[in-house]
C-alpha cells in the first residue's frame, strides 16, 4: 500500500497541519508534565529545608549541594547498604518474574488443560489483594516458616505479586501471535521446549523488556513488605532507609529528595541511558508482514 | 490454542516452582485472612472466635460502603482517564503526524515510577490554596472567584485525587499497549492515520481488535489496581475531609493498624477482594456480550 | 485427569499450608490465652530473680553504664530517627543515651531498628499481634492496657520501685502506663506540650493586647483587626493529618468543659459518655471557633507543618501547635528574623465561654515509654540487661542531656538545672510548659487508637460544618463501647 494513492488537497494538508501541531501540542504537554516531577525534584533538593517549606514551587535562590553531602556523609543513613540490597533483590525478582511470567503466560495462552481456568482466575485473585491490610498476616506465615529477616525474603513477595501482571501481559501478547510458526516449529520436531524459548521468546521480546521496566520500578519503590517482613537494618532495600529522613512531626523534604534522587539514580540513568534500546525492544517486535 | 501439546510432565515441571510461590505468598496469606476474619482481634496475639459478626457489623458499616462507592468511582474514571487515554496517545505516537516519538514513549512511563510521596507532594502544591498552581491560573485568567481551598470540598475532593492517579499512570498504559501494537503492521498503522477524518474510527476498526487482548489485561489491571487504591489518597488527603475520600483499602488499613482491629480489618480485606472479583466478573461478562455483538455486526 | 491432579494438589497444599499454619497459630494461641492466667504468678516470681540481679547492678555503679552479666543480642525497636533527632531535643538526648549505653555495654549486641514514627506505628502493630515483639521498645500509652491484659508486655511495677532513680522519677508521667495499678513502662523522651498558642507580641501589642487573650471575644476583636491589617487570619492551624485538631486543641479546650474527672472516668470506664452535655457542648465550641472565621480558610486541608509557615512568613500573629512546632518555629526565626524571634511569646488557648471545669490548661505528657517484652522473664541476664538500658535512658544522664541543651524535662527530676543561660525564649518556653500553666492528660495517650480515629475523622468534617457535634458525639461514644 502507498500513500501516493490518496491525492492530497491544499485544503486536506491544511487540515493535516493544524491537526499535526494540535497533535505535537498534546504530546509535548504531556511529556513535559511527566518530566516535572524529576525536575521539581532536582531543583527542590538544592533548597533547604526552610526555603522549600516556604514555597514549594519557586526555584533555588542560592542552590546547595548541602543536603546531598548530609545524605552522604552520615552513616546512619547507610545509604550504600540499602543500595546494594535493592540491587540484588531487584535484579533477581525482575529475572524471575519475567522468566516465571513468560512460562506461565504462554502456556494459559496456548494450551487448554483443565486446570489452566483455575490457574488464570488464581493469578486475577492475587492482583485484587489489598496487600496492607494483608500485612499481618503476611507477617504471620513468613515467620512461622522462617523466611523472614533473611537475604532472600523479600524475593518471594516480589516475585508472587509481580507474576499476575506479567503473566497476564504475555498472554495477551502470545494470542496476538497466530499460531502457525510454532505449528510449524513442531512439524520440525522442535520439542515444547526449544520451541517455548528459541521461537517464542525472541518474539515476545517486546512485551518481555515492558515487564521488566515496569517491575524494576515497582521492586525498586516497594515498601510496605520491606517494612514488616525485614528488621534487621542492614538487610533493608533502599525505600526503608529512606524512612530515616522522616520524622515524627518534622521532616526535611529536600533532604528526602535528594535522598530519592540518589536512590532512584542508579535505575533512572540505565532507564535513560538505555531508553533507545528499551524502547526499540518494546515497539519492534518480530513478527511483521 | 495449539493443536499439540506437550506432556503433562513437561508442563508439570514449568509450572509447579512459580506456582508454589505462588500460592505461599499471596493465597496462603489471604487463607490466613480469611480465617481471621471470623475473629474478634483487636491488637496483641489474642484472638476470640465470633462467627460472622465481623461480616454483619461490615454489611452495616456505612464508612466501607462509601469507600466502596469511591472506589467505584475511581475505577471509573481511571479505565476512562488511564486506558482511554493511554491508547489515545498510542494512536497519536504511532501516527507520522507525530514527531519525538522516542522523547513520549521515555517521559510518558516516567510518572508512574515516582514514588506515591512524590507524586502526593506535587499535587497538593497544585492544589494548594495559598500558593497552588491551580489557584494562581485562575486568578491570572481573571477567574478569581473559583479559587477555593480544593482539598477541603468533599464534593469534589475525590474526582481531584483521581486526577493525579490518572496522570500517573497515563505512560503505565501507553507503554503497555505500546508493545501490544509491536505485533501489528506498521503499514496497517500507517494506513489508519493517513485519512484524517477517520483517525477515530480507524483506531476503533482497525487498531483495537488487533489488541483488543491487551486492552482487556490493561482494563483488568486499572480495576484492580483502582479497587486497592491506597498510597496517593493516603499522601494527600488521608480519606479526609471527613471521609469524603475514603476508598476500601485505606480504610482496611486504618482499621488494623490505626484502630488495630486485626479481625474486623482481615474481613475487609476479604471483601475488597470478593468485590473486586465482582467488579472484574462483570466485566468479564459485559465484553462477552459485546464481543459477541461485534461478531454477529 | 493428571492435570486436574496438578491443579487440586496445589490448592489443597495452600489449604493445607495454610490450615497447618493457622491450627498452629489457633493452639499456640490458646496457649497463650493460659499463660495469661498464670501470667501474675510466674511475674511475681521471676521479678524475685529480677530484684536480686537489679540490686546487685545498681551497688556495684548505680545502674546505667553497670555490669551487665548478659553478652548477646538485644533487640530494640523505636522511633527516634537520625532526622528527628536534629531539632528535637527527646530525640537527640534519646540518641545520645543510648550511644552512651551501647558503649559502656560492648558485651551487648544491641541491635537496633529505628524508623520513622508512622511506620514504627505499623511495625509494632505487626509484631504485637504475631507475638513477636523485639526485647525493648517503646510503647504508646494507649496501648498499654490491651497489651497488659495480653501478657505480651511485662510487668515493671517492681522494676520501677527498684530502680536507684525512683525517688527523682515524676510519677505523674506514669499515668498512661498504668494498667490495674501495675506499671509497664519508664516514660521516655521529654514532657512537652502539645497545645500551644506561638504569638507575635509586637503584633498583638499594636494591635491592642499588651498580653494574648484570655477570651474568644477578645480573639474575634483581634480578628477584625488583623484583617484590616493585612494579615489573613489571626490563627494558624492545619489539621489535614486530622489528629492535630484532637491533640493541639480539643484535648486542651476539653479539660476547661469536662474537667479532668471527666476524662478520668472515661479512662476508667466509670460512667462518663462522649454523649455527656460537657463534651458536645466542647464540640460545639469547637465547630464555632473553626467556623468564625479566626482560622485560616484552608486549615482542614494543610498540615501543622505548612500553618506554621503562615507564622514564620509573618501571614498570620498567631499558630496553634505542640512542642515540635514550637521547636521548629524557634530554630528558624531564630536566624532569619531576629526580632520576630525576640518577639515570640507562648500562652494558653482563651478562656471559651461557659466552660467552667478547668482554667489556664495545656495538655502535656509523655506519650512512649520504653517497655519490656513479656519473654524476657525467662532470661534473666538478657532482662537485667534491658532493665539497665531502660534505666538509663529515661534516667539522670537523660535528663541532664535535655535540660542543659535544650530546657526540657524528662521522667527524671534533676535538681542543677541552670535556666540562666538560656534565653529569654527558651525561658518563657519552659516556664509556660512546666511552671505557670495548668497541666491536662493528653487525650489519644489514653483509650484506644480506634475511638480517637473516630473522633479525629468526624471532627474533621464537624469543623467543616458538614456534620454536628451530637453526631460526632454519638459515633465516636459507639466507638468506645465497642472497642474499649
Amino acid at each position: 500500500m502507498s500513500k501516493k494513492q490518496y491525492g492530497w488537497t491544499t485544503g486536506k494538508k491544511i487540515g493535516r497541519g493544524i491537526l499535526g501541531i494540535g497533535l505535537n501540542g498534546i504530546m509535548i504537554l504531556f511529556s513535559l508534565t511527566c518530566i516535572f516531577p524529576l525536575v521539581w525534584m532536582f531543583y527542590s533538593s538544592l533548597k533547604v529545608k526552610r526555603e522549600f517549606n516556604a514555597d514549594i514551587v519557586s526555584l533555588p535562590k542560592s542552590p546547595t549541594l548541602t543536603n546531598y553531602i548530609k545524605v552522604l556523609t552520615n552513616p546512619d543513613y547507610h545509604i550504600a547498604d540499602s543500595l546494594v540490597n535493592s540491587i540484588r533483590t531487584t535484579a533477581l525478582s525482575v529475572f524471575f518474574i519475567v522468566l516465571f511470567g513468560f512460562i506461565v503466560g504462554y502456556i494459559l495462552a496456548r494450551i487448554s488443560f483443565r486446570g489452566s481456568k483455575i490457574i488464570w482466575l488464581m493469578l486475577l485473585m492475587g492482583m485484587l489483594i489489598p496487600i496492607h491490610s494483608l500485612l499481618v498476616p503476611i507477617y504471620v506465615v513468613f515467620n512461622r516458616v522462617g523466611f523472614s529477616n533473611k537475604w532472600f525474603t523479600l524475593l518471594i513477595p516480589y516475585i508472587s505479586f509481580g507474576l499476575p501482571i506479567s503473566v497476564f501481559l504475555v498472554q495477551g501478547f502470545v494470542k496476538g501471535i497466530p499460531t502457525a510458526l510454532e505449528e510449524a516449529a513442531a512439524i520440525d520436531g522442535c520439542s515444547f521446549s526449544g520451541t517455548l524459548f528459541k521461537i517464542i521468546m525472541p518474539i515476545c521480546k517486546p512485551i518481555m523488556v515492558t515487564i521488566a521496566i515496569i517491575q524494576t520500578f515497582s521492586c525498586w519503590n516497594e515498601f510496605s513488605f520491606a517494612l514488616v517482613l525485614m528488621r534487621d537494618t542492614r538487610l533493608q532495600t533502599v525505600p526503608l532507609a529512606m524512612t530515616q529522613f522522616t520524622g515524627q512531626f518534622s521532616s526535611d523534604y529536600p533532604k528526602i529528595m535528594a535522598a530519592m534522587l540518589i536512590t532512584m539514580s542508579p535505575i533512572v540513568v540505565l532507564y535513560f541511558a538505555f531508553s533507545k534500546y528499551i524502547i526499540k525492544g518494546i515497539v519492534e517486535g518480530a513478527v511483521k508482514g | 490454542m495449539l493443536s499439540r501439546k506437550p506432556k503433562k510432565s513437561v508442563l508439570f515441571a514449568y509450572l509447579i516452582v512459580p506456582m508454589l510461590l505462588y500460592v505461599f505468598s499471596v493465597f496462603v496469606p489471604l487463607v490466613a485472612a480469611g480465617f481471621y476474619s471470623f475473629f474478634q482481634w483487636k491488637g496483641g496475639p489474642n484472638k476470640t472466635f465470633i462467627g460472622l459478626e465481623n461480616y454483619v457489623t461490615l454489611m452495616k458499616d456505612s464508612v466501607f460502603w462509601e469507600a466502596f462507592g469511591h472506589n467505584i468511582y475511581l475505577v471509573i474514571l481511571c479505565v476512562i482517564g488511564q486506558v482511554g487515554i493511554a491508547f489515545l496517545f498510542v494512536i497519536i505516537i504511532n501516527s507520522k503526524l507525530v514527531k519525538l516519538k522516542g522523547i513520549h514513549r521515555t517521559f510518558g512511563f516516567f510518572p508512574s515510577t515516582i514514588s506515591a510521596v512524590a507524586v502526593g507532594f506535587i499535587w497538593t502544591m497544585i492544589y494548594d490554596s495559598r500558593r497552588g498552581l491551580l489557584n494562581w491560573f485562575l486568578e491570572a485568567i481573571g477567574q478569581g472567584a473559583k479559587t477555593q481551598v480544593w482539598l477541603n470540598n468533599p464534593k469534589i475532593v475525590m474526582t481531584l485525587v483521581a486526577i493525579p492517579l490518572i496522570w500517573q499512570y497515563i505512560g503505565y498504559y501507553m507503554i503497555i499497549l505500546l508493545s501490544a501494537t509491536a505485533s501489528i503492521d506498521s503499514e496497517i498503522l500507517e494506513s489508519a492515520e493517513l485519512d484524517g477524518a477517520n483517525t477515530v474510527q480507524r483506531a476503533i476498526h482497525v487498531i483495537l481488535p488487533m489488541i483488543k487482548s491487551t486492552i482487556m489485561v490493561c482494563i483488568v489491571l486499572c480495576v484492580s489496581g483502582n479497587m486497592k487504591a491506597f498510597d496517593n489518597i493516603y499522601v494527600m488527603t488521608t480519606g479526609g475531609p471527613g471521609n469524603s475520600s475514603m476508598v476500601m483499602a485505606l480504610y482496611g488499613y486504618k482499621v488494623s493498624f490505626t484502630q488495630q482491629n486485626m479481625g474486623y480489618g482481615s474481613a475487609i480485606s476479604v471483601a475488597i477482594f470478593v468485590l473486586g472479583l465482582l467488579v472484574i466478573g462483570g466485566i468479564q461478562l459485559l465484553s462477552k456480550i459485546v464481543n459477541k455483538n461485534e461478531e454477529v455486526v | 485427569m493428571k492435570r486436574v491432579k496438578v491443579v487440586t494438589t496445589l490448592l489443597l497444599s495452600a489449604t493445607l499450608l495454610a490450615s497447618t499454619m493457622l491450627s498452629g497459630c489457633g493452639s499456640s494461641n490458646g496457649e497463650e490465652t493460659n499463660k495469661g492466667g498464670k501470667e501474675s504468678e510466674s511475674v511475681s516470681s521471676t521479678q524475685g530473680t529480677e530484684k536480686e540481679v537489679e540490686s546487685e547492678d545498681s551497688t556495684d555503679s548505680g545502674g546505667t553504664g553497670g555490669e551487665v552479666a548478659f553478652s548477646g543480642e538485644l533487640t530494640f525497636l523505636h522511633f527516634s530517627t537520625s532526622e528527628e533527632s536534629e531539632g528535637n531535643g527527646g530525640s537527640d538526648g534519646f540518641r545520645t543515651t543510648i550511644k552512651q549505653w551501647e558503649d559502656a555495654h560492648p558485651d551487648v549486641d544491641l541491635n537496633q531498628t529505628v524508623l520513622s514514627n508512622d511506620d514504627f506505628k505499623t511495625q509494632i502493630a505487626t509484631q504485637a499481634a504475631a507475638n513477636d515483639l523485639p526485647d525493648v521498645f517503646m510503647l504508646q500509652g494507649m496501648n498499654t492496657k490491651s497489651w497488659a491484659e495480653q501478657g505480651i508486655i511485662l510487668d515493671m511495677t517492681d522494676i520501677i520501685k527498684d530502680s536507684p532513680y525512683y525517688s527523682d522519677y515524676n510519677t505523674n508521667y506514669f499515668t498512661p502506663f498504668t494498667s490495674e495499678d501495675k506499671l509497664y513502662g519508664l516514660p521516655a523522651l521529654t514532657g512537652g506540650t502539645c497545645t500551644v498558642v506561638v504569638y507575635d507580641k509586637q503584633a498583638w501589642e499594636d494591635a491592642g493586647f499588651a498580653e494574648f487573650p484570655k477570651t474568644w471575644a477578645e480573639l474575634e476583636e483581634a480578628d477584625a483587626y488583623f484583617k484590616e491589617n493585612g494579615y489573613k487570619e489571626t490563627l494558624a492551624f492545619g489539621n489535614s493529618g486530622q489528629w492535630q485538631l484532637n491533640s493541639c486543641f480539643m484535648s486542651a479546650i476539653g479539660s476547661r468543659f469536662t474537667g479532668d474527672d471527666w476524662f478520668l472516668s472515661i479512662i476508667d470506664k466509670e460512667g462518663a459518655k462522649f454523649t455527656d452535655q460537657e463534651f458536645v457542648d466542647m464540640l460545639t465550641f469547637t465547630q464555632d471557633a473553626f467556623q468564625s472565621g479566626i482560622f485560616n480558610d484552608d486549615f482542614n486541608a494543610i498540615n501543622n507543618e505548612d500553618a506554621r509557615e503562615y507564622f514564620i512568613s509573618g501571614e498570620s500573629p498567631a499558630f496553634v501547635g505542640g512542642n515540635w512546632d514550637v521547636s521548629y518555629i524557634q530554630a528558624t526565626i531564630q536566624e532569619e528574623d531576629p526580632d520576630l524571634y525576640e518577639n515570640m511569646g507562648f500562652a494558653v488557648l482563651p478562656q471559651p465561654e461557659g466552660a467552667t471545669k478547668t482554667e489556664n490548661t495545656q495538655n502535656i505528657g509523655m506519650g512512649y515509654a520504653v517497655a519490656i517484652n513479656s519473654k524476657l522473664k525467662d532470661d534473666p541476664e538478657k532482662l537485667a540487661a534491658a532493665v539497665d538500658l531502660a534505666y538509663t535512658l529515661t534516667g539522670p544522664d537523660f535528663a541532664t542531656y535535655v535540660g542543659e541543651n535544650y530546657a526540657l524535662q524528662g521522667l527524671t527530676k534533676v535538681a542543677d538545672i541552670d535556666l540562666s543561660k538560656f534565653d529569654e525564649v527558651t525561658k518563657a518556653f519552659y516556664n509556660y510548659s512546666y511552671v505557670d500553666t495548668n497541666a491536662s492528660e493528653i487525650y489519644d495517650s489514653y483509650v484506644s487508637s480506634a475511638v480517637w480515629e473516630v473522633l479525629n475523622t468526624e471532627a474533621q468534617s464537624m469543623v467543616n460544618g458538614d456534620t454536628t457535634p451530637e453526631d460526632v458525639a454519638e459515633k465516636t461514644q459507639e466507638a468506645y463501647e465497642a472497642n474499649y
